[in-house]
């Protein structure tokens, strides 16, 4: 349960026309007030990364998105070191935060899924 | 003894299938009763075809991964609980995909075959995670065999384009994933595959084919340019294997039984464990050196030589010399003993390939492709119309083009070709 992506209700929230329209302002209101953007971090960037399953998913990157997401990192990293936020005109819009490590995380889980099924499977021969 | 013959030629030609076409896709089955069943998806998708270096190579070790159906671990970890084994395989004209399985497991075995060529899905991590080693290793390897590397070279040489691209592809090559993708696109289509089974009932595969291979986009076989001969020398410095010598001669026009029956009669290989084969090749070599002949029929080109290893240079040359001389002596014409003796050779190592499963993929392969049926008794009856003219002009007309010479080793002391007398 205590995985990389964590427990969502998204999905549930998205089933729903009324529950989206209630939560999505305050969704977008705390993906703000959460203040990662204003150090230029997508959230993907913010996903525990010392696991086996994100380490392959961070592999399966394009190297654009590797020398991106290194980017991004060293720039927060001197951010903190001067104890302040990027200037405003480098704080990361609403839009440019995009979920890219994120189907490689499932991905990967479901794989590790499936292994261990197989594994684990019991066999029956019709 | 006349009876016996009689009867064999029989049940041989009993043994080899019709072909059917079902849901356009050719479909050849052989049943010899085995207790295991294989079944081979034949694409006419060899490195020949290939779009850029090193793709059908790529292709071939993408088989088996993640399809629409399952994922490359389901397919494995599947076929091991039926306890069957799939491989793919690549020749020059063909990639081939089998699996052998036993009897009453054809229903997941044809579906896992198919579902790679009609659903596979190309994804950019497995090609990083398990598809690029093995390319890495296939080239290594073939660049670490002296003998691999030279017939690799002799190809491009004798042929340049079309069959001259090498099995492997370049060692470090620049093919991604898409270029894969459209390859597999361009080569999995109704004209270009044939499914040919062995162990199992024609019609049986053909249902089984129609269900699951009825969704292949249609479209008419590959084409490539055809083959020419150009011939050539060549010189590459390898470290660690023997020393290499290949001696080749090229032609075009589908492959005859002359030229097959010429490679068996060069071919100093003994009949019999530890003693020394008739031909006048193996009698000349130093010890320490060894003649192969190698013969390499495709559709429209042959490829006939000798391939000269030895552990020092000189050795080599002096093989090298008597096997030229050999070479030579017999397009001046072989006696009627000799020539005899050549062409039941010949016939029996066809014969006796075409009994392996592999043997029958690759004699069955290309007439089945073309929708050509045939039988095991036609493709071994070319080898009695043999004469010994024919046998004279087929290799006179080939030492009369440019040979092709490509020394593999210290390339400062192998000896060039005309030092071979060539």
């Amino acid at each position: 349960m205590a995985g990389p992506l964590s427990v969502s209700l998204a999905s549930y929230v998205k089933s729903s026309r009324t529950l989206t329209k209630w939560v999505t302002p305050i969704a977008n209101w705390y993906a703000d007030a959460a203040g990662y953007r204003k150090y230029g971090f997508k959230y993907d960037d913010l996903l525990v990364e010392e696991r086996d399953d994100v380490q392959r998913a961070l592999g399966r990157l394009t190297t654009r998105e590797k020398y991106d997401r290194a980017f991004r990192l060293k720039r927060a990293s001197q951010a903190s070191v001067l104890h302040a936020p990027l200037p405003k005109e480098q704080w990361l819009s609403a839009e440019e935060d995009n979920r890219y490590l994120r189907p490689h995380v499932l991905e990967v889980a479901k794989e590790d899924a499936e292994r261990k099924l197989w594994d684990t499977i019991k066999v029956s021969r019709k | 003894m006349l009876a016996t013959r009689v009867s064999t030629a029989q049940r041989l030609a009993r043994s080899f299938a019709t072909v059917s076409d079902s849901a356009g896709i050719r479909v050849a089955a052989v049943d010899r009763n085995q207790p295991t069943s294989a079944v081979t998806i034949l694409v006419k998708a060899g490195s020949r075809f290939e779009s850029k270096p090193g793709v059908a190579n790529g292709l071939k070790n993408f088989a088996f991964k993640s399809t629409a159906k399952r994922s490359a671990i389901g397919t494995v970890r599947e076929s091991e609980l039926y306890g069957g084994v799939l491989s793919a395989s690549l020749t020059r004209e063909h990639i081939a995909l089998t699996a052998e399985f036993l009897r009453g497991d054809e229903q997941f075995f044809v579906d896992v075959l198919s579902s790679f060529v009609t659903s596979a899905k190309y994804t950019r991590h497995e090609f990083e995670e398990y598809v690029t080693p093995l390319i890495e290793s296939d080239a290594a390897a073939a660049a670490a065999d002296p003998a691999t590397h030279a017939i690799d070279v002799a190809h491009a040489l004798a042929f340049r384009s079309g069959l001259g691209a090498s099995l492997t592809g370049p060692a470090h090559s620049s093919i991604t994933v898409e270029d894969i993708k459209s390859f597999a696109k361009s080569a999995f289509t109704k004209g270009n595959i044939a499914v040919i089974g062995s162990g199992i009932d024609q019609t049986l595969l053909a249902q089984l084919v129609e269900k699951s291979l009825s969704s292949a986009p249609v479209s008419g076989a590959a084409s490539s340019s055809t083959s020419s001969y150009f011939g050539g020398e060549t010189r590459v410095e390898a470290h660690g294997g023997p020393q290499t010598v290949f001696i080749g001669f090229g032609t075009t026009g589908a492959p005859s039984a002359e030229l097959a029956a010429l490679a068996a009669h060069l071919s100093p290989e003994a009949s019999i464990k530890w003693s020394q084969g008739t031909s006048s090749i193996a009698s000349a070599i130093p010890q320490g050196a060894s003649v192969q002949a190698v013969y390499l029929p495709y559709s429209d080109a042959t490829l006939v030589g000798l391939l000269v290893q030895g552990e020092t240079t000189a050795d080599v040359k002096e093989a090298g010399k008597a096997a030229v001389d050999v070479l030579k002596k017999a397009a001046a014409g072989v006696d009627a003993e000799a020539l005899k003796k050549a062409v039941v050779k010949a016939k029996f190592s066809a014969a006796s390939a075409a009994e392996s499963r592999d043997g029958l993929v690759s004699a069955l392969g290309s007439h089945v492709l073309a929708g050509t049926p045939t039988t095991l008794e036609a493709s071994l009856a070319v080898f009695d119309n043999v004469t010994a003219s024919a046998f004279t002009k087929a290799a006179s007309g080939l030492l009369k083009n440019k040979p092709t010479y490509v020394a593999v080793g210290d390339i400062t002391t192998l000896p060039y070709a005309d030092e071979l007398g060539l």
